[in-house]
């Protein structure tokens, strides 16, 4: 069996394109919103939440056998917030400045429906490994986006990538100057919406191709 | 057993586990979590003086000697003279200063306030002439993101820089933070003791300018002192 026709592998890579949940079920659009005005932040933040998807989805499905199931999503929220509260001590305590420019937003991984629907359509009836990876596929499936959001924001917005500065100043010089709207919370809603075409449009061609 | 049985039973074995996860993360982090507020107060009254500017992120030990060399605490008494650490008691208030070749170039007042949302702690340094501003630091706020929590951002702090606690002639008045624009909405003569507002935070300005006025008052004897040339000197270690 190939490698790419395990079911472990499907798992893993479906969420990061074809099933991505920010742009294929448009899930955790907030905080892709908020964070990704610097590419610096939103590595961050990246992390932060596939940190906790891929452990929470863990830790779920190693007990779904025990879950009682009237108060299933009780136990998911405290398992969540446990290992959010985590990643924002631990980011408070090695990585403070970018904590405080993520302010709330670490907090309100708690309320991202990517995490707790995660955890509900899958961890609740699948093994611990495949939950795993499946938590992990979906963290990088947010990332890659949030990634690129930043990357168009932070380009764009201000001309700069980790903060150097990467348009030359002969540019400005020429005229050329940063769009002030990419800076703005609109900016990066029109971002993600032009990479929720952009995925859409290859998905139907993709599947076009396997019909004929 | 009974499912509502099972069901406490678990909940409570989860919460155990859960909370002392917590607590031993909690406890295990403190002291970098308590090193990195320290840092970040010094960062800030370094700012506010502008020894260092925004954008360039220093390491901890170069903030600690900057720090060191630039300021120093001191208290003040009620009549505003400046006194060191030996002789303060608790009716003091704390006071740091930016102190070059042994003259004191600005005062820093760390400021109090209440917020919209919970309190504002931050630092205003004036500059050795007792009334004009040079500029304000937050360090920690509970206001909205990209509204209140604009307070935090250098465009903001910055428009402290140049304005005075005093009016055209010469009465202490405290700055205030105006409903927009300072340039439209005050009258020439008094703009120099207002500064520009954040759209879509009137609440959070309007707590903001009380909290300023109210710390100012209270050093008010210090900046006195200030304008009338009586403390220049930096006090020794």
């Amino acid at each position: 069996m190939k490698l790419t026709r395990t079911k472990a592998f499907r798992v893993f890579f479906t969420p990061i394109w074809e099933s991505n949940p920010v742009s294929g079920q448009i899930l955790g659009i907030c905080s892709a919103l908020a964070v990704t005005v610097q590419l610096k932040t939103a590595i961050v933040m990246s992390l932060a939440l596939t940190f906790v998807l891929a452990f929470s989805n863990f830790s779920i499905s190693l007990m779904r056998n025990f879950i009682p199931r009237n108060i299933r999503i009780i136990i998911e929220l405290t398992v969540i917030a446990t290992l959010v509260i985590f990643a924002d001590q631990v980011l408070r305590a090695f990585l403070y400045n970018i904590s405080k420019q993520l302010s709330i937003f670490v907090g309100l991984i708690i309320t991202n429906c990517i995490i707790l629907g995660r955890a509900e359509t899958y961890a609740l009836g699948n093994p611990p490994f495949l939950s795993l990876l499946d938590g992990l596929g979906n963290g990088l499936g947010y990332s890659q986006i949030l990634i690129t959001v930043a990357i168009l924001r932070e380009l764009f917005g201000a001309g700069k990538l980790f903060g150097y500065q990467i348009i030359p100043a002969s540019f400005y010089a020429a005229g050329y100057e940063n769009m002030g709207f990419m800076v703005l919370a609109p900016g990066a809603f029109i971002a993600i919406g032009l990479i929720v075409w952009l995925q859409k449009t290859v998905a139907k061609e993709e599947n076009d191709g396997k019909s004929h | 057993m009974s499912s509502t049985v099972k069901s406490i039973l678990f909940v409570t074995i989860l919460s155990i586990v859960c909370s002392s996860l917590l607590t031993l993360a909690s406890t295990g982090l403190k002291d970098y979590q308590l090193r990195n507020v320290a840092i970040d107060k010094q960062i800030n009254i370094l700012k506010s003086v502008r020894v260092i500017d925004d954008g360039h992120s220093l390491a901890p030990g170069t903030i600690e000697k900057l720090y060191d060399k630039n300021i120093r605490q001191a208290w003040i008494d009620v009549e505003g003279k400046i006194i060191t650490e030996q002789l303060k008691s608790e009716h003091n208030l704390p006071i740091f200063l930016y102190v070059k070749k042994n003259e004191i170039l600005s005062y820093i007042i760390p400021v109090d306030s209440q917020g919209l949302w919970g309190r504002i702690l931050g630092y205003l340094s004036i500059k050795n002439d007792g009334k004009t501003l040079s500029r304000f630091t937050v360090y920690s706020h509970s206001e909205t993101p990209g509204l209140g929590g604009e307070i935090e951002k250098s465009w903001f702090q910055n428009n402290f820089l140049g304005k005075e606690i005093l009016d055209d002639k010469g009465n202490f008045t405290a700055v205030t933070i105006a409903k927009g624009s300072v340039e439209k909405r005050i009258l020439k003569h008094r703009q120099k003791n207002f500064v520009d507002g954040i759209s879509g935070a009137t609440l959070t300005g309007r707590f903001l300018s009380e909290g300023l006025k109210q710390t100012l008052i209270e050093y008010e004897p210090l900046s006195k002192r200030f304008r009338n040339k009586e403390t220049i000197k930096g006090p020794g270690r």
